[in-house]
């Protein structure tokens, strides 16, 4: 290992809490390299969900420090971490948080429509276009969510993760939601873009059955996360 | 651009909560308009009527009656006073008399027997056909040909007046021999006759066979003094035609036949005064009266309707705008697992405010669409939706 | 004649007779029931109206009934002059606007004679009643004739005020006119008054009276052959009303003139001229009639 690289996820001392409710999360240490296919695992309410909001930069630190893709989240405001987040992140959620109203087109390209830093250009739905095809839901492109199976809704919401070329793909219990078939496939997508676009993965995942694909599994259990009675 | 589009896209997807949305808006801006306008119109139109109505006689009695009867057809009639009283004002060289025997409806529409100087009076002009020519004639106000679908050479009957007097009014077969340009004004909903034949359908002219010719007993009763006593069997006729006008007649002194009202054109403002001085109150056994007066007495009526219905609409409109910006909050709680979603895609605050305001401007803006819409079409059949509420 | 000089006078032609229409169009129109108002508004109004008598040539006027047209044609004049005392029955029946119809009788209503042996019936409830009518020549008194020319005057000055004085004017001369013959008819009977005269129809119940005539009328038609009946009739009369002379509206057949004569009376033309005369006009018809009635007296 080569020191003068750092990790592409480097934390050190990560307080976190909420302003009301008991929890409290404490990481000492965590480096994740550029690359990695990380799957974070842990028993419920252990703070994993915590851990993608602030790689994320949804919620900021309450003390020690985190670096994400060499940008100081923990000294950013709210503002720049999410510029951030629109540069670097891609989201993939277990209830898929897609937008009924829209068609899952519209659904992909959201991130561009609602977000003044992203330019809705001609080779942008080019590639959701392209995104769609190679998830195998290219004839589902004008329909509204409804009329799609969990499966291709999720291949759906993979799409709008991956539409932006985030170099991080953050996923929330991905494949939670999904039969065993269709898990193994989500799985396989997100690998084959981490691999391809040199992405960094981190997931979240309660099922233990999938973790041989990662690279590298974050068990909670090894963290400082007691629960504040 | 894009909030707009997912705007658009969001009240596509829920059709029925952006529809009644958008119609309870229309209908808190429309109503008081539709309302305004309305007033709007009747004013101009009473006005413009009343002011072109330089004079009124009539029997004493009620001057709103008598304004509304004469102007705009409207009411029961007034009491009557006679022919002679219009010949009387001609004769004054104050003014010029145009007399108004406004009692029989046919259809629904009321007959106005009155002379051609009505015609040129209120500027009326036929669009089909020709004016009034002979006795047993009339012609339609555009609207009344309209609504019954009558024309030239069609045949109108009078409506009897109480269908037991048995002794009294034969309902009269009148031809249509024209119909009037719309004017928009009461005259669009007229029948008009010359006078003399709404005096025939009051029975008070006639015509039948020759007594003295006829060769059948029967019509003959018997001979009194030199005199023929002719019995029931005499035709009355219900219908003037070519044939039998020359025996139309009219039993006694026209002058003392009635009229509802006459108007009165003065030659100038002097004949005018001077016309009043002979019809004052407390020496005149009528009523002559400055239409104008009355009907702004009447519009302040309307006004203050029109102010109470203002503060009605005031009210409603608040108590709607509270339950509009309650849906809308209570959607954006529905809605909270979007905005959370949208949060973490990287969507600021502000533009999440711009999204909810871009769906609120579609909403709006439709609604003042559709209003800008009723509101032409009210200007468009103001006057027409004015002549139903005054008829 | 040189190409300009006719070229010249084209123009002229053409210049006169757009001047002759534009007069024709700025005149007011006048629309009369009869032929004595015709003259009149004709003499009155002269080139500033243009007079219109729509009765045609061998109808009486008084009974002819126009056609809806015509009757358009009156409505659309601007001034309508009517005889009144019920002259013209068309009028009993037509639309006309009463604000542009002069009644010329209107001022002597109270002289109308009624007509009273036409005879009377009744029906229904509402009582007896007459057709009897009122006696319309009311031109034949010439002072009656006089005071409808000045109502002519009258109208057309309300029509045409600028005018009033001209108008005013010409009637004076009318007038001087229509009194001189009254009073060379009225120094005509002077002397004999009481002289019995027949009439062949009753249309002379104005001059009759006026003049003091005493005249007795049939119902013969001037160009019918009375029947034996009504030859009985006129025997009868002769009986107690000795007339000499008998008055007729047009040339009795000679066949009923020469019977006439038979009988002890000659026959002279009074026409009333109530439609157009083939010759002359409204004074030298009245004064050639004057002139014939002279024979009954000497």
């Amino acid at each position: 290992m080569t020191d003068a690289q750092p990790p592409f996820i480097a934390i050190e001392q990560l307080t976190f809490q909420y302003p009301e409710g008991d929890f409290y999360l404490h990481i000492p240490e965590l480096g994740i390299d550029a690359g990695t296919k990380a799957a974070v695992i842990g028993a419920s309410g252990s703070g994993k969900t915590t851990l993608i909001n602030l790689l994320a930069g949804i919620v900021p630190a309450v003390s020690g420090q985190i670096r994400v893709h060499g940008a100081p989240l923990d000294q950013l405001g709210d503002a720049e971490r999410r510029r951030f987040r629109i540069a670097n992140i891609g989201f993939v959620f277990q209830d898929f948080a897609l937008l009924d109203y829209l068609t899952i087109l519209d659904n992909i390209l959201h991130p561009y429509r609602i977000n003044r830093a992203l330019n809705l250009t001609p080779q942008v739905r080019e590639h959701a276009v392209h995104l769609a095809d190679i998830m195998g839901i290219a004839d589902k492109l004008k329909r509204h969510v409804h009329h799609l199976s969990q499966g291709e809704k999720q291949r759906a919401a993979i799409c709008r993760a991956l539409v932006t070329r985030p170099p991080l793909l953050l996923a929330d219990e991905p494949t939670g939601n999904l039969d065993p078939a269709n898990k193994s496939h989500i799985l396989q997508h997100l690998f084959q873009y981490v691999d391809e676009a040199g992405a960094t993965l981190v997931a979240v995942t309660h099922d233990h059955g999938l973790l041989s694909g990662f690279d590298r599994i974050v068990d909670f259990q090894a963290f400082d996360c007691p629960q504040r009675a | 651009m894009h909030s707009l589009y997912v705007a658009w896209q969001y009240l596509r997807f829920h059709k029925v909560k952006a529809a009644v949305l958008i119609a309870a808006l229309t209908l808190i801006t429309f109503l008081p308009l539709a309302v305004h306008i309305l007033v709007r119109a009747s004013e101009v139109q009473m006005l413009d009527r009343s002011q072109a109505t330089p004079l009124i006689l009539g029997q004493k009695g009620s001057a709103l009656d008598l304004v509304m009867n004469t102007l705009y057809f409207a009411s029961k009639p007034p009491e009557t006073i006679t022919m002679g009283e219009a010949d009387r004002i001609d004769e004054t060289g104050f003014a010029f008399a145009i007399p108004i025997y406004n009692r029989y409806t046919a259809r629904g529409f009321p007959i106005v027997g009155t002379t051609l100087d009505y015609m040129s009076f209120r500027r009326l002009q036929v669009a089909s056909g020709r004016m009034l020519a002979v006795l047993g004639e009339c012609v339609l106000g555009a609207a009344v040909a309209d609504q019954l679908g009558l024309g030239q050479g069609d045949a109108l009957i009078s409506t009897p007046e109480n269908p037991f007097d048995l002794a009294g009014v034969y309902p009269l077969k009148m031809q249509v021999v024209g119909v009037l340009k719309a004017r928009h004004t009461p005259d669009d909903r007229a029948i008009f006759v010359d006078v003399r034949t709404a005096w025939v359908i009051e029975g008070l002219g006639h015509g039948h066979e020759d007594v003295a010719t006829t060769r059948d007993p029967q019509v003959v009763l018997r001979e009194e003094d030199g005199k023929l006593v002719a019995t029931a069997k005499i035709v009355q006729y219900t219908e003037i035609t070519q044939e039998n006008m020359n025996s139309f007649h009219f039993h006694g002194d026209t002058g003392q036949f009635p009229l509802t009202s006459v108007i009165a054109v003065p030659h100038d403002d002097k004949s005018a005064t001077l016309l009043r001085g002979r019809y004052l109150p407390e020496t005149s056994a009528f009523q002559l009266i400055q239409p104008l007066g009355v009907v702004q007495a009447l519009l302040q009526n309307i006004f203050k309707i029109q102010r109470v219905l203002n503060i009605i609409f005031a009210v409603v409109s608040v108590a709607m705008l509270l339950t509009i910006i309650l849906i809308i909050a209570l959607s954006l709680r529905l809605r909270q697992s979007e905005i959370e979603t949208m949060y973490k895609l990287g969507c600021s605050r502000l533009k999440m405010a711009e999204l909810v305001a871009a769906e609120l401007g579609v909403i709006v803006m439709v609604s003042l669409v559709l209003t800008s819409g009723l509101t032409a079409l009210a200007l468009h059949w103001q006057t027409a939706l004015m002549q139903q509420f005054l008829s | 004649m040189s190409l300009k000089r006719s070229g010249m006078l084209a123009w002229l032609g053409i210049g006169l007779i757009l001047m002759a229409w534009t007069e024709s169009q700025a005149q007011p129109a006048v629309y009369v029931v009869n032929y004595p108002l015709h003259y009149f508004a004709e003499r009155i109004g002269a080139e500033q109206v243009h007079v219109v008598f729509p009765a045609p040539a061998g109808e009486d006027p008084a009974f002819w009934k126009p056609h809806v047209e015509t009757i358009a044609a009156f409505q659309a004049a601007d001034l309508i002059l009517i005889n009144g005392a019920g002259y013209a029955k068309w009028l009993k029946t037509a639309s006309l606007p009463k604000s542009k119809m002069i009644d010329t009788s209107r001022r002597f209503k109270a002289d109308y004679i009624e007509i009273q042996d036409a005879g009377t019936h009744s029906h229904g409830p509402t009582g007896e009643h007459s057709h009897a009518g009122t006696a319309f020549t009311t031109w034949l008194d010439f002072r009656q004739a006089a005071q409808q020319a000045e109502a002519v005057t009258e109208g057309l000055s309300r029509l045409l005020p600028e005018h009033k004085d001209t108008f005013e004017q010409r009637y004076a001369e009318l007038e001087q006119d229509l009194l001189a013959l009254d009073e060379r008819l009225e120094a005509i009977v002077a002397r004999q008054r009481a002289r019995p005269l027949l009439a062949s129809h009753p249309i002379y119940q104005y001059l009759a009276k006026r003049y003091g005539l005493n005249l007795q009328s049939v119902l013969w038609e001037p160009e019918v052959m009375p029947n034996d009946e009504q030859w009985d009739g006129l025997q009868s009369i002769l009986e107690t009303h000795a007339a000499a002379w008998m008055l007729w509206e047009g040339s009795p057949l000679p066949a009923s003139a020469a019977k006439l004569q038979a009988l002890g009376a000659g026959s002279l033309v009074f026409d009333p001229c109530g439609n157009t005369p083939e010759q002359g006009d409204f004074l030298s018809v009245m004064q050639q009639n004057v002139a014939r009635l002279q024979q009954a007296f000497q």
